[in-house]
């Protein structure tokens, strides 16, 4: 375990400091867009100065390294300079909000329809199923999030088209700034765990020890629920873990229709603006969370499955 | 957009004349001291001293923008919702990082300046209760609005005043250090009186510099604030004197301002709250509009393709006025086929040359009737050079035609020609720089190349950081790019169109591009001598040459100038004395 803690720790070492030349690399300067129509080639060195961007880029890693170390991961580079540790403090629990609503309205979904779909193999509900899974799929979701603002908040009327309200001011307010976006995510997600959850149920059904079970005199519920459906989690629990990283850090479209500053806005918003400091914050978050996705589906597997045993 | 009245405009139209009507031989333009001081200028001294700074807009010929509309008379309170168009945060609200117009349309509703402009353009004394201006033009002196308390409840003095004076000259903390450079000193005089003393006399002193809104660097901070908070946290929320406070600044997610009781003014704000949210996608904002979600749309210009379908919704109000601002297709003179390394030739002589003949040719081939209709569905002005309608004073209005730009397909082909690529043949492809956001009218520009003259244009969007690196480094064949907030020919020719202008490849090679995208002697000698010119008609002439220059000699391919577009809801009674273009004051505005 301690092993595999100090690994993880490097990886996201690796990850830092790969992106740190990288984005240093590629074309942009971001002096240009600060100043923007406020002035000339004297201001724009004056600025790199300021900023530090005038030093070696090695220089620059190991100043950066050297205060990450101490908890210190820099200021934003534009406007009022705010420390990068509040800006992603801000954005993660408006991304958690938004990932784990998103995931329990795609486990609801999935689960269900991919029992289904593997118990009644080939019937008209499984087509049906599928069908969706495939449309699920298919659908870009910044098109399905569009859409469901048009439908629910621009003509229904029903819920907020845009924002986020914290759960502090209120359960109804920060739900119905949720539910929109959540869908628009989750539907997607949803549609690749049911087809997940499918295939590995039919698998498992197959199997010798379900006819035992059946032959015990097991009902279906208790075959499906005591028996397939834990054999069958394995596989669908490495796609779930991976794709909760992916919601937590990859929900960038969606949270620019809805306007939601979460991790991933932070992001691409720094990525964008080559703001250097809150570009590396927030890969060190990101990579953390896969890192830590990744050990937690590990762990769950020796839950799941006594026979896999962590060394 | 809004139809004019006869009557009004008619009054509106001999005010203007009066504005200009006269030949100054003084730096004072036209005006005596006394007529130059306050608690309040004349209309008559409020306009020449406009005409002079080139302030003086079309704005002034629209009735309903007139500073003479009388204000909504519904009651106060209520939440005003926001939503701020085309950005993702508000990155800042302190003036002395403020570098986008979004952000200073905010901070105007919270911090105050000395002066502000009114909805006719009209500079208002905001924290300067008198002021009085020497014979020599040159010395300002201000008399404070007394009983002013920042929101934090620090009294406001002459100290505040050199504090921010102090704070803006330094560049290491303002980034408008150079807004200040025609100050040579500012005194107090006393608690509530400071004296300006200027190196040169300054006709957009009151309205430009300071100004609390577009100025910046004079718009009042609070020193205690900045000590205790810290620059990050005051930059977030900034304690000022203004009409709401703001309470709430969460970074990408809004901003909350509350109305601030002890306001200057008791009758103002009318609100109790105004929340302010980034919506950076054109859809989501227009369905939070039509929604209820929000009931007013500030910040980035609304999409042109909004315009007609909010026009169309009963629920919404659309007012439409002249933007100052110009876009252009710049070309780079330092690449072939476009190669022009010397500018400083008649331009007889230009025109045998292969370079100029292509410059000439995409020039006169922008279709821009065509362009503004596909681009920006109608919202938009063809523009042939700097100087934008919205200077209404200096604007050339026959510069269509008179311009060696002025649109001629067969002419544009037959120079294409003659510099050896007929029918476009030959002719290598060039990329146009835009924003993402701009691809689309990218696209419309290509494809009119592709038609008049049969040229692949590759439309190449890049995020802004990189396009300005490129365009500042001189890297690019082309782009698709220009200015917005310009009131003043020096706003255009100044910073565009001199070979010392700051935007002019402001991070370039100097060796390897030493003048640039544009330099001409001839142009920059007429630059310079508007700048000092006091005579109206006389700048107004060289203001006219200059840009004609710049047109002719094609220094980039001019395009169109931008308009002002103002969506809410009918509920919002947003009085016209507040409709300022470009602004979004709130202290005014009601819900009824």
């Amino acid at each position: 375990m301690l092993r595999r803690l100090i690994g993880s720790v490097l990886v996201m070492w690796a990850v830092a400091t790969l992106v740190f030349f990288m984005l240093r690399l590629v074309p942009g300067d971001p002096i240009g867009a600060i100043l923007a129509d406020a002035g000339g080639p004297e201001e724009i060195a004056n600025m790199r100065r300021k900023l530090g961007l005038d030093q070696s880029v090695f220089i620059q890693y190991v100043k950066w390294f050297g205060n990450m170390l101490q908890g210190d991961l820099g200021r934003s580079i534009y406007g009022s300079r705010i420390p990068v540790t509040q800006i992603l403090v801000e954005a993660i629990p408006r991304t958690l909000s938004l990932a784990l609503l998103a995931f329990l309205i795609a486990v609801i979904i999935a689960v269900p329809a991919g029992i289904i779909s593997a118990t009644r193999r080939n019937s008209v509900t499984d087509n049906a199923v599928s069908l969706l899974a495939f449309l699920g799929l298919s659908m870009p979701d910044f098109w399905l999030a569009i859409l469901l603002i048009i439908v629910f908040a621009a003509n229904l009327q029903w819920l907020p088209a845009i924002g986020y309200v914290p759960l502090a001011d209120g359960f109804w307010p920060w739900l119905s700034h949720l539910i929109l976006p959540a869908i628009a995510i989750g539907t997607a997600f949803s549609a690749i765990i049911a087809r997940m959850i499918r295939s590995s149920l039919l698998e498992v059904l197959k199997a010798d020890y379900m006819r035992t079970a059946r032959a015990k005199g097991l009902t279906t519920p208790m075959i499906m629920l005591g028996h397939a459906l834990p054999n069958a989690m394995i596989p669908v629990i490495t796609v779930i873990g991976i794709a909760f990283a992916l919601l937590i850090s990859g929900a960038v479209v969606v949270e620019n229709v809805f306007a939601i500053k979460g991790l991933g806005r932070v992001l691409i918003q720094g990525i964008l603006n080559r703001d250097y400091p809150v570009v590396q914050g927030a890969v060190l978050v990101v990579s953390a969370i896969f890192v830590f996705s990744n050990l937690i589906v590990d762990l769950l597997y020796g839950v799941i499955d006594p026979r896999i045993r962590l060394n | 957009m809004t139809k004019p009245d006869k009557t009004v405009l008619k009054r509106m139209r001999a005010l203007w004349d009066d504005a200009h009507d006269f030949d100054p031989k003084d730096p004072m333009f036209g005006l005596s001291a006394k007529e130059m001081s306050g608690p309040k200028l004349s209309r008559r001294a409020t306009l020449r001293l406009l005409a002079a700074s080139g302030a003086l807009t079309a704005a002034h010929l629209v009735p309903g923008v007139s500073g003479m509309a009388r204000a909504a008379s519904h009651g106060g309170g209520g939440t005003l919702q926001c939503g701020w168009a085309g950005v993702a945060e508000i990155q800042t609200l302190d003036p002395a990082q403020i570098g986008q117009v979004l952000q200073f349309q905010i901070a105007s509703n919270v911090l105050s300046g000395l002066m502000h402009i009114d909805a006719a353009l009209v500079p208002q004394g905001d924290l300067a209760e008198t002021w009085e201006v020497s014979e020599d033009g040159k010395t300002y002196t201000f008399k404070l609005r007394e009983g002013v308390t920042f929101h934090n409840g620090d009294a406001f003095d002459a100290d505040d005043v050199m504090y921010t004076f102090e704070r803006s000259s330094d560049p290491d903390k303002s980034i408008h250090s150079k807004v200040l450079a025609n100050v040579a000193s500012l005194e107090k005089l006393n608690e509530f009186e400071v004296r300006f003393t200027l190196k040169a006399p300054q006709a957009s002193f009151l309205t430009k510099t300071l100004e609390r809104a577009s100025g910046r660097a004079m718009t009042i901070v609070s020193r205690g604030a900045i000590e205790s908070m810290g620059e990050s946290n005051y930059g977030l929320a900034p304690v000022g004197t203004g009409p709401f406070k703001v309470t709430e600044h969460v970074l990408g997610q809004g901003v909350t301002l509350e109305k601030f009781a002890d306001y200057y003014d008791p009758e103002r704000p009318k609100l109790d709250k105004v929340v302010i949210r980034p919506v950076d996608g054109v859809e989501p904002i227009a369905a939070a509009l039509e929604a209820g979600d929000i009931q007013y749309i500030g910040g980035n210009p609304i999409a042109a393709q909004l315009i007609d379908r909010f026009k169309a919704n009963s629920d919404l109000v659309v007012d439409v006025q002249p933007g100052p601002g110009f876009q252009s297709v710049w070309m780079n003179p330092w690449r072939d086929p476009m190669k022009v390394t010397d500018f400083n030739k008649p331009i007889e002589e230009l025109k045998k040359e292969k370079g100029f003949m292509v410059r000439l040719a995409l020039a006169k081939a922008l279709d821009r009737a065509a362009y503004v209709k596909q681009a920006h569905f109608g919202y938009a002005v063809p523009g042939y050079g700097t100087i934008n309608p919205a200077m209404a004073f200096y604007y050339d209005e026959g510069i269509a035609e008179t311009s060696e730009q002025a649109f001629d397909p067969e002419g544009a082909r037959a120079l294409l020609a003659e510099a050896g690529f007929p029918g476009g043949e030959g002719f290598p492809e060039l990329d146009l720089i835009t924003t993402p956001a701009q691809k689309r009218n990218g696209l419309v520009v290509a494809n009119i190349y592709k038609t008049v003259l049969g040229i692949k244009v590759n439309v190449t969007p890049k995020e802004f950081s990189v396009g300005i690196e490129d365009f500042n480094n001189m890297e690019f064949d082309m782009r698709l790019g220009g200015s917005g907030g310009d009131y003043d020919p020096d706003d255009g020719v100044v910073d565009w169109m001199k070979t010392s202008s700051k935007f002019n490849g402001r991070t370039r090679d100097m060796d390897k591009y030493p003048t640039g995208y544009f330099s001409s002697t001839e142009a920059d000698a007429l630059i310079d001598q508007q700048s000092v010119t006091a005579n109206l008609d006389q700048r107004k002439a060289l203001v006219q040459q200059a840009n004609q220059i710049t047109s002719d000699k094609v220094a980039c391919g001019f395009l169109y100038h931008p308009v002002d577009v103002q969506v809410r809801h009918k509920s919002v009674n947003f009085p016209a004395e507040s409709r300022i273009p470009g602004l979004h004051d709130f202290d005014r505005v009601t819900l009824g």
